[in-house]
């Protein structure tokens, strides 16, 4: 196995190991499932990928990772295919499309990118949701009490972790910088 | 034309949208009528929840460690409370005993193979919950060569809280009763009066209180506070008997035309790690 291999097979495991620890933070530590007025949904795959697409620069590379990603995502957590399958790879394309503003790596760029991305996939699956009638939810109960959380929540863990995190991630793309 | 099909950036784009929505229909149509979705998805599935339980089993031990904790601060007082109601416990379940086999004995004199209360159970751990906030499912590690179906009851040590709603080979996925989808979160119910039963069925789920909501009822005289409501079996997806909760209060709709009963679900849904899924020995047309 080359180089280049075992940092993409490296790659697959970091998100991997992300994808599971959404459906397992949501149950053992978000799990009020009795008052359940404020819903968080951890969304750490989505760090994952963020981080990696601010530092892969093939955009083939993305798009696949985003739409196969995205079916386990949607077929394993929603049962529903088309959400996440359809928004990762196009939010992971809007990333890459805009790399020319972000010249410089840091925890601001990464954090409000991060802020962005998960502003624009909750809503995006609101909107997909509403409109298959899966929710009866309005716009302003859908702010309140499950975009506003998930966003303070996540941004919390993510401002707690982004140094290991932004550590890894580098390390798992570097090979491409030596090689230049 | 010609120049219309040159713009290659419309045309994916036109590409997306309806791929978008094909899939988004096609799933959703699967999901509510077909009684397990494509093989691929449930392969797909089920590899996922076989390597998703290598981090399930420890995360639950944790679980069951931190609620073993919590239970070890209210041990006293409950071991107090609990004394009193031993001796209660024991001649009510000998008494269940004589009862269950004269029943059998009656139901033989009748012919009766299977009634509304048979049912056979199947215990399943759970893998994960969805970071979802309208697909309330946690996902279980027992599916189709469990013998489980769509749609089959599935309850947490205390009581009731949701039924099945995807069956892959095995894993499938369960539906929490605390869910506002419309479509599948109805139980025809019935509450234990003092001379009378009432039926109704539970429709709905009042997240800001945390209590379910039971409509269709029939009549308000005789309901209570703290009077038990169990599954009515009506319908034929249940067996009768399932615990749900207690009455916690009625109230009327904005009309004044129909009764709402409240009802404090039973099932302290925190703290478990196991859940049991409930096999009805009587079927439907399901």
């Amino acid at each position: 196995m080359n180089i280049k291999r075992r940092k993409i097979f490296g790659q697959v495991l970091f998100i991997l190991f992300a994808f599971y620890l959404d459906g397992l933070i949501k149950w053992a530590f978000l799990n009020n499932m009795n008052h359940e007025t404020v819903v968080i949904l951890p969304q750490i795959m989505l760090m994952a990928i963020v981080m990696l697409t601010m530092r892969i620069e093939d955009r083939r590379q993305l798009i696949i990772y985003g739409i196969v990603f995205g079916v386990i995502y949607d077929s394993y957590y929603y049962g529903i295919i088309g959400l996440y399958t359809i928004l990762l790879p196009l939010l992971m394309v809007g990333i890459d499309h805009f790399r020319f503003l972000l010249i410089k790596n840091n925890m601001g760029y990464d954090i409000s990118i991060y802020f962005l991305s998960l502003t624009f996939l909750q809503t995006g699956i609101y909107l997909l949701e509403k409109l298959l009638q899966q929710t009866s939810t309005d716009v302003f109960d859908f702010i309140t009490y499950t975009l506003g959380p998930t966003l303070l929540w996540n941004i919390v863990v993510f401002f707690v972790i982004y140094i290991p995190l932004a550590n890894m991630s580098a390390w798992l793309v570097k090979y491409r910088r030596d090689s230049k | 034309m010609q120049k219309f099909f040159s713009n290659k950036k419309l045309i994916i784009l036109m590409i997306l949208i309806i791929v978008t929505f094909g899939l988004l229909a096609v799933t959703v149509n699967i999901r509510d009528k077909k009684s397990t979705p494509p093989v691929v998805q449930q392969v797909g599935n089920d590899v996922v929840s076989v390597v998703g339980g290598v981090f399930a089993y420890p995360t639950n031990a944790v679980k069951n460690a931190t609620s073993e904790f919590s239970d070890l601060y209210n041990t006293y007082s409950e071991n107090k409370r609990l004394k009193t109601r031993i001796d209660e416990l024991a001649q009510n379940q000998a008494k269940l005993e004589v009862v269950q086999d004269e029943n059998k004995k009656l139901k033989q004199e009748l012919k009766l193979n299977g009634t509304l209360t048979d049912y056979s159970t199947v215990n399943a751990s759970v893998l994960s919950r969805s970071p979802s906030s309208w697909q309330n499912y946690l996902t279980i590690n027992r599916g189709q060569t469990s013998g489980i179906k769509k749609n089959m009851p599935v309850m947490s040590g205390k009581g009731l809280i949701g039924r099945i709603v995807e069956v892959d080979k095995v894993s499938s996925k369960v539906e929490l009763i605390s869910t506002n989808n419309e479509l599948n979160d109805k139980f025809a119910a019935e509450i234990l009066g003092d001379n009378k039963n009432v039926t109704g069925v539970v429709s709905r789920y009042d997240s800001s209180t945390g209590d379910l909501v039971m409509e269709n009822v029939n009549s308000t005289k005789d309901i209570k506070k703290g009077q038990s409501v169990i599954t009515s079996g009506l319908g034929g997806l249940t067996p009768r008997g399932l615990y749900i909760g207690k009455v916690y209060g009625i109230k009327k709709d904005n009309y004044g035309m129909t009764n709402s009963v409240y009802i404090t679900p039973a099932a302290e849904m925190r703290n478990f790690t196991v859940v049991t899924v409930i096999k009805s020995s009587v079927h439907g047309e399901n």
